[in-house]
């Protein structure tokens, strides 16, 4: 079988990635840029007219001691920045796609691994145009028109911040349109297929962003969460399966389904408890059902609950179904960071650690009930639902601990309580005293004590402060000057390493390819088959999931860890 | 013993996927294709959307999807091929010769597909099934079909009973 299809689409994106990075790079296309993003252009313009006035200044002097006029070097702005990330990003991507869709036009492709490896370069450069169009193009957008509806009165709320119609949600809405709507082409078939790959690079990734301490603790509250609502869950479904007669089959499918982690469990679990075809249909139906509605309800009830990074990324990756949308959903919350994509992926990793000990469950389970199951081999169900990826993640984990990425003590917050804030980062008079006033509005007592300590060292000094300043500077009724000093104060006591920085860019746009490209997986007419009595325990026990975390976070959950 | 059918011989197009809409249709098909003295040509069509799924799975290994794909190609087959052979019996039981034809994809397409390379005397299916009946939602675009069909279209309504054939 040939996996190149031989199409000039490939070289196309190429070409026309390429012609965006060259435009920007040229500044023809500023004025666009200057409408997507009208906050970064006014602190360009204000950079540059600083910059003149300082040059001006700078002149005039040199004139006046008879010297030559000096050139002043000029600062780069945020616009000019993401111009030139943007530039860069296109010149990268642009140019290997250019490369490769001229090697398959002129290549006569041959059965075997090359054949295959560019075969899957057509789908993924059609994901990394996706994702380019959406951050670059509708994620400004969107967050624009929102802002000016709410200004021009014909809503009261940011529509797109309620939404959270930012570059993840917009993203993986535009691989499931291309799927149903304009259908996935058959050149990018095989490369969209490989998207489960960047997600899973992701996740590996994601390994050299956790502390020790940070990933002892957040392993055993996932750990405690979800042995409760996976088994809980689980408990649940053959409760109800066997009340509703549903038979042993599907109540076994359904309940790794609900269980565990959704679409994934259904597949490792449907051979092992013999599901008949209609089951697995039901099944997977509701689960993408609902997984796609979690992805855009969790968020929003999240900032309505004012929820710190950790809080929603337990609730998330406890309470949806489906682990591909706990992800989606995380990066939907903080499309910025990610803070909550490294909780809500802990929480991702548990849950696919105890899928084998599930699917051996139910597996005996079957066995027991049905007089024709078919015995399984305890051994080979263990190692072959293992998910290997997870010790990649462990491997990074162990190599960022020893200090191969950043330096060894990054993790230990030196720039928290060091001296290492330099004095100009410090806090200002004028922002102790606001923060002095919005004093009273603390909710808690930790809060007030975090707010205080800002105030008498004026700078954060742990990382728990830390968090819980970053909860109180998402309240709704707090001054935006307020929240602006606030986010100084972290930026200030935050010195990533630039190896850290860059892994973590490179998460961010993973995640994003590799969600788009599980968007173009999620078709209309398989979560059309939800239905029968899946759908019935299915939303009893997806809302019991949701309803019942929610609760033990926000009672239990400590902002931080 | 009625032998099976061969492409050529006058035919009658029963599209059938054992549910009870089809099945209510069977009397009719064998009824007509009496009168008319013609092959049933069994058409099942088995819907597209098996091959979404694996939906948004990305955390298994590429052996447990293979395993999962393996199962359910298995599981289908078998499906199918119990409904095929039932029928099949029942037709001969009626002195009727049959085919059977497996198409993959959407459902309209297929049956016009099918209409337009077999040129059946007639088609003949079940209705849909009423509201509140569990079943898979794959269903014909009627409107697309009456537009599209060259041949007559019979429709036998949800419980319909052979007593009510006319001689």
């Amino acid at each position: 079988m040939i996996y190149t299809h031989k199409s000039p689409a490939l070289l196309i994106m190429g070409l026309l990635i390429l012609l965006w990075g060259g435009l920007n790079q040229l500044g023809v296309i500023d004025d666009l840029q200057a409408r997507l993003q009208p906050g970064a252009y006014k602190d360009h313009i204000a950079v540059k007219e600083k910059w003149e006035a300082e040059q001006r200044v700078a002149s005039e002097q040199a004139k006046a001691d008879n010297q030559p006029a000096p050139t002043l070097k000029r600062p780069h702005s945020k616009f000019d920045q993401e111009k030139a990330f943007q530039s860069k990003l296109s010149f990268l991507f642009g140019g290997l796609f250019t490369v490769i869709g001229v090697f398959i036009l002129l290549w006569p492709a041959k059965p075997g691994n090359l054949d295959y490896l560019v075969g899957t370069v057509p789908g993924l450069a059609l994901i990394a145009s996706i994702a380019f169009v959406v951050r670059w193009g509708l994620d400004p957008l969107f967050a624009n028109w929102g802002k000016a509806v709410k200004e021009a009165g014909i809503l009261s709320w940011d529509f797109a911040k309620i939404f959270n119609l930012n570059y993840v949600v917009l993203g993986i809405l535009a691989g499931i349109f291309v799927v149903n709507v304009l259908k996935v082409p058959v050149w990018a078939a095989n490369g969209v297929r490989l998207s489960r790959l960047l997600l899973k690079s992701g996740v590996i990734l994601l390994g050299t962003l956790y502390s020790a301490a940070e990933l002892a603790q957040l392993g055993a509250l996932s750990v405690v969460l979800i042995a409760i609502f996976v088994l809980g869950s689980v408990g649940v479904v053959l409760f109800m399966g066997r009340r509703m007669q549903a038979g042993n089959s599907m109540t076994g499918v359904l309940s790794a389904g609900m269980g565990v982690c959704g679409v994934s469990a259904t597949v490792a679990a449907s051979p092992v408890v013999q599901a008949k075809a209609s089951e697995i249909a039901y099944t997977i139906g509701t689960i993408l059902a609902w997984g796609v509605m979690c992805m855009f309800v969790f968020p929003t009830i999240g900032h309505l609950f004012e929820m710190t990074p950790v809080q929603f990324g337990a609730w998330a990756g406890t309470g949806i179904l489906n682990s591909a949308q706990v992800a989606g959903a995380a990066l939907a919350f903080d499309p910025e960071g990610v803070e909550t994509l490294k909780v809500a992926e802990i929480f991702n990793i548990t849950r696919v650690l105890f899928l084998p000990i599930i699917v051996l469950w139910l597996a005996t389970w079957y066995v027991k009930n049905e007089e024709n199951a078919t015995k399984v081999d305890i051994g080979h169900v263990l190692i072959s639902k293992f998910p290997v990826f997870v010790l990649g993640f462990i491997l990074l984990f162990i190599l960022s601990s020893l200090g191969l990425f950043a330096p060894a003590d990054h993790y230990q917050g030196k720039y928290f309580s060091g001296d290492k804030v330099k004095e100009e980062k410090l806090l200002k008079p004028k922002q102790v005293k606001l923060l002095e006033g919005v004093s009273s509005k603390m909710r808690t007592p930790d809060e007030q004590k975090a707010l205080q300590d800002l105030i008498s060292n004026r700078k954060l000094t742990s990382r728990d402060q830390d968090n819980l300043l970053k909860a109180v500077g998402k309240m709704a009724d707090l001054d935006k000057a307020v929240k602006g000093i606030l986010e100084n104060a972290h930026k200030a006591a935050w010195h990533d390493s630039p190896v850290i920085r860059a892994y973590r860019d490179w998460i961010a746009w993973l995640f994003a390819f590799g969600l788009i490209g599980l968007g173009m997986q999620i078709t209309g007419q398989a979560i059309k088959q939800a239905g029968g009595k899946p759908l019935v325990i299915g939303s009893v026990v997806g809302t019991l999931k949701a309803v019942g975390s929610l609760l033990v976070v926000l009672l239990f959950i400590s902002k931080s860890v | 013993m009625v032998e099976s059918s061969g492409p050529g011989a006058a035919s009658l197009l029963l599209a059938h996927h054992g549910t009870p809409g089809a099945c209510a249709a069977e009397p009719l098909a064998w009824a007509m294709a009496r009168a008319w003295q013609c092959d049933i040509v069994h058409l099942w069509v088995l819907p597209s959307f098996w091959r979404d799924m694996m939906g948004d799975d990305w955390l298994n290994s590429a052996a447990t999807r293979a395993t999962f794909a393996t199962y359910l190609e298995q599981t289908l087959s078998r499906e199918i091929e119990q409904q095929q052979q039932a029928l099949q019996q029942r037709c001969l039981a009626q002195g009727l010769r049959y085919r059977f034809l497996l198409q993959i994809g959407e459902p309209t397409a297929c049956l016009l597909h099918t209409l337009h390379s077999e040129t059946p005397r007639a088609l003949v299916i079940g209705s849909r099934r009423p509201k509140g009946v569990a079943g898979y939602r794959s269903h014909l675009e009627m409107s697309q079909l009456l537009r599209q069909a060259r041949v007559p279209i019979l429709l036998a309504p949800w419980g319909w009973v052979e007593s009510s054939v006319v001689q």
